[in-house]
């Protein structure tokens, strides 16, 4: 009883950095209504940004944060701005730009390829890591240090972006283009500044996943393909464009992983977890947490 | 013979009531003009009707047939047409091919549906600019091509929600006389509209809704000098002073 | 001669030429690259008619090549069912599969479809790989399937050189072309085009969009198993992250969307463009730089989107006009 409790918790932290990893999806789909497939691939920068800062400056793993954030919102601000923005100007009119979503794809294909020219395929992690293997003993449950910062930074954020979106000028420019982008223009919004703003924040967000994944993580070229497609599965469980969904969507799956090994064998929870997958597509496919789908 | 019967219709969003308890009827044969203020719920209730989503309450009932949350494939098959505010043409393909697509609502054979639609086209005077890409149509003409691909549905009742604006006044004048001509060969028609010139000139019957309620219905001239009216569109002072 | 009499001589004349090739080409490098290419286009074709016609973007169709090359190889090994009749097995299954996806997905925003598909693909890779058996059908697992080499023949679907192989995919390539063209001329086609660019609209003049998706989605799956079965003839040998990747789903993608979804003639073009880029990169950057051909892919498609999101068909059918037919079009839409 107290393994299943044990893996209960575990499975709730690491499904918390789950989310964490896909908020940065949902909060881009949220405002552009665009899947960015170069999701895995802002990890990936994220994740080799935050080795870099702590491998050149020796500092604490967390410390890294204070360079990753500014450094990823900057790059997912002119990501947006110089490469996405002139396809959305020219497809304006379309409801739904699938070439965006191929301009994606195709960044996607760029980053991960030239990761691996620059830094090689090997896999790299933390030389110098305080972190390394620490557990937490709690009353005979051992609990991952690392991956409990993780739980702790992603509740944080999660947190701190709803203040942002509820309270703040921008923030609420920013809800007001995701509801009607038509509307918030004839208000005085300029939407493709919005669209930079919100692409920047995504990819933020993605860095302070990278920064809680990489003390018990390695990083390498493709890192961002095997989280990629837990983030598309994770956003649509929570509903595409609901930041608590991302975050409840997450613990679902790391519940999932980390629960389903005591009964079957690891293939069978993969197979669960694309089962209930395509479950909720079914039966309510606007997500467990999400708003109504529309066209 | 009533066409189109709508009883008791709410529409609510969230908690925002955009239509209040509407009731209308369109006699068969009819231009019947529905006017109102910005944000009054004018396209919402034509939305409601053609099926866009279904009413919160009420019923609607059309050519004697129950139709409340029908889809709007399905109630296009039966004979009720729309056309749309912001026009949505299939941008990358020509006006003969947007129009095809509509009469292929009664039939299964392109051959069929290509002389339909050209047909339809010269109904309208329109025949000239068939092969030219839809993307490319004046303000004008898209809403000439909106209107051509309703009509090419075979409707029986035809929904226009502001097929005139943005049109200049010879352009206005001559749309009057297509949808008079339209309404002679049987079609009944339900027009929003906000020129008030060609809704009067054009409507048998006018309703006027306020914040989604009806204020006021009767004749043209009727709703020209009704004190309800004066008040909704210039505001309470204009009418004391 | 008028242009559309020297437009059927051009294509007579292309016919003539593409099966007159294998006399010239004699290196069977170059004739197995040659099949690969045809392979594609018949896999980007067949791709074409949900995600160029209808306006989604199927992202998956990696899944369907390994149902189709995973049914007939098992009926085949351990059943003795010819591969043909295995082909159509398969092709039939992977209708089912199309459909399970589509019929909760297609009626909603098009990423719904695109992100349900990926998943559907990965996690039948992910099963496949992990799967020994399923009750008395072999799967083996990571390993894959060997099919061991048996009398050649058509009934066998099983050669001894790469011609008869390239000759089978040619005639598929052409009968899944004519499909297409047949399927854009019908209501069919018309009601998938009008529904993939206003949805809305198209619904108001009685078009379900969400059906009209739907069929196409279920002939695009069956064709692409069909595919399937041939990969698995023709290689002889299947394993998951050969047949089901997710690299191959993308490339089918790639090749349609920069030679011109929705077009007829845009994936054979795809697939002629880029099938040599990406073999050449390979052969010849392979160890130096690796992964240089997917960033000039990136690349490519980037620029393409931006300068001709319709596919590179748009500007060269325009200079194929100019250059033999002197027709000024007004319009390019059909």
């Amino acid at each position: 009883m107290l393994y299943i409790i044990e893996d209960m918790i575990n499975g709730v932290l690491m499904g918390s950095i789950y989310g964490l990893t896909a908020m940065g999806l949902t909060i881009i789909f949220g405002v552009l209504k665009v899947i960015n497939f170069a999701h895995g691939s802002l990890l990936m920068v994220g994740m080799y940004a935050t080795y870099w800062a702590i491998t050149l400056t020796g500092v604490h793993p967390y410390l890294a944060l204070a360079m990753v954030i500014p450094a990823m919102f900057i790059f997912g601000y002119y990501l947006q701005a110089i490469v996405i923005k002139p396809i959305f100007i020219a497809e304006k009119n379309v409801r739904e730009p699938i070439t965006v979503i191929i301009v994606t794809t195709g960044i996607w294909y760029i980053l991960d390829n030239l990761a691996l020219l620059v830094f090689g395929p090997q896999y790299r992690s933390l030389a110098d890591n305080p972190l390394k293997g620490k557990m937490l003993e709690v009353g005979g449950m051992f609990v991952s240090q690392p991956k409990l910062f993780g739980f702790i930074t992603a509740i944080i954020t999660a947190s701190t972006i709803h203040w942002f979106l509820q309270k703040t000028v921008m923030g609420r420019a920013i809800r007001a283009t995701s509801m009607d982008r038509e509307a918030a223009s004839l208000m005085g919004i300029n939407q493709y500044r919005i669209y930079n703003v919100a692409f920047g924040i995504g990819a933020a967000t993605t860095g302070i996943a990278a920064v809680t994944l990489l003390p018990f993580y390695n990083v390498f070229p493709t890192v961002g393909v095997l989280f990629d497609i837990k983030c598309f599965i994770i956003v649509v469980l929570g509903g595409l464009g609901s930041i608590s969904g991302a975050l409840l969507g997450g613990i679902i799956i790391g519940l999932i992983e980390s629960v389903g090994p005591q009964f079957m064998t690891a293939t069978w929870t993969e197979a669960i977890v694309y089962g209930l997958f395509l479950l909720v597509l079914f039966v309510k496919p606007s997500g467990l947490f999400g708003q109504k789908h529309d066209w | 013979m009533t066409m189109l019967q709508v009883d008791n219709m709410t529409k609510e969003f969230g908690g925002l009531r955009a239509i209040d308890s509407l009731d209308l009827t369109i006699k068969k044969g009819m231009i019947l003009g529905l006017i109102g203020p910005n944000g009054a719920g004018k396209s919402t209730a034509f939305n409601c009707i053609a099926g866009s989503f279904a009413p919160t309450r009420g019923e609607i009932t059309f050519d004697g047939t129950r139709i409340t949350g029908e889809k709007p494939w399905n109630l296009c098959k039966m004979g009720l047409a729309r056309t749309f505010q912001i026009v949505k043409p299939f941008a990358s393909k020509s006006v003969l091919y947007n129009v095809t697509v509509a009469s292929f609502a009664t039939t299964g054979s392109r051959k069929i549906a290509e002389e339909k639609a050209v047909a339809v086209l010269e109904s309208l005077n329109f025949g000239d600019k068939k092969d030219i890409l839809s993307g490319n149509l004046t303000i004008a003409d898209r809403k000439r091509l909106e209107i051509a691909k309703a009509l090419a549905t075979e409707p029986k009742l035809l929904l226009l929600d502001e097929v005139m604006a943005g049109l200049r006044p010879n352009e206005v004048d001559e749309m009057v006389d297509i949808l008079k001509a339209l309404r002679d060969r049987g079609i009944t028609i339900f027009v929003i509209e906000h020129i008030m010139r060609a809704i009067m000139a054009l409507s048998d019957r006018i309703v006027v809704i306020q914040f989604g309620k009806k204020i006021a219905e009767g004749l043209p001239s009727e709703i020209a000098n009704n004190e309800k009216v004066i008040k909704a569109y210039l505001g309470e002072d204009y009418v004391v002073a | 001669m008028n242009h559309q009499h020297f437009n059927k001589v051009m294509i007579v004349g292309l016919l003539v030429a593409a099966f007159a090739l294998p006399l010239v080409v004699r290196s069977a490098t170059y004739m197995h690259i040659l099949v690969l290419l045809l392979f594609y286009a018949y896999l980007t074709t067949s791709w074409n008619i949900v995600g160029g016609f209808a306006g989604v973007l199927p992202l998956g169709h990696a899944a369907f090549v390994g149902i189709g090359a995973y049914t007939s190889t098992i009926l085949s090994l351990q059943y003795g069912v010819s591969p043909w009749l295995g082909m159509l097995v398969g092709g039939v299954l992977a209708t089912i599969a199309g459909v399970i996806i589509g019929l909760p997905t297609l009626k909603m925003r098009g990423a719904y479809f695109a992100l349900a598909t990926i998943a559907f693909a990965e996690g039948f890779r992910v099963m496949v790989e992990n799967i020994d058996y399923i009750g008395p059908l072999k799967l083996n697992g990571p390993r894959g399937l060997q099919i061991p080499p048996l009398e050649t023949g058509l009934t066998s679907f099983m050669f001894a050189t790469k011609e008869p192989y390239y000759y089978i995919i040619l005639v598929m390539l052409l009968a899944v072309m004519l499909l297409t063209y047949i399927i854009s001329r019908s209501k069919l086609g018309y009601y998938l085009i009008a529904g993939g660019e206003e949805p809305e609209a198209a619904m108001a003049l009685g078009v379900n969009v969400a059906r009209a998706r739907l069929i196409a989605m279920a002939v695009s799956s069956f064709l692409t198993a069909l595919a399937g079965t041939f990969y698995a003839q023709f290689s002889l040998y299947i394993h998951p992250k050969s047949i089901i990747s997710l690299d191959m789903s993308f490339e089918i993608a790639f090749i349609a969307l920069i030679g011109g979804r929705g077009s007829i003639i845009g994936p054979l073009l795809g697939a002629m463009l880029l099938r040599p880029v990406s073999d050449f990169c390979r052969i010849y950057f392979g160890d130096t730089l690796p992964g240089m051909h997917l960033i000039i892919f990136g690349l490519v498609l980037i620029f393409v989107m931006y300068y001709q999101p319709r596919g590179l068909q748009e500007p060269l059918s325009r200079m194929y006009q100019r250059l033999f037919t002197r027709k000024t079009l007004a319009t390019t839409g059909r």
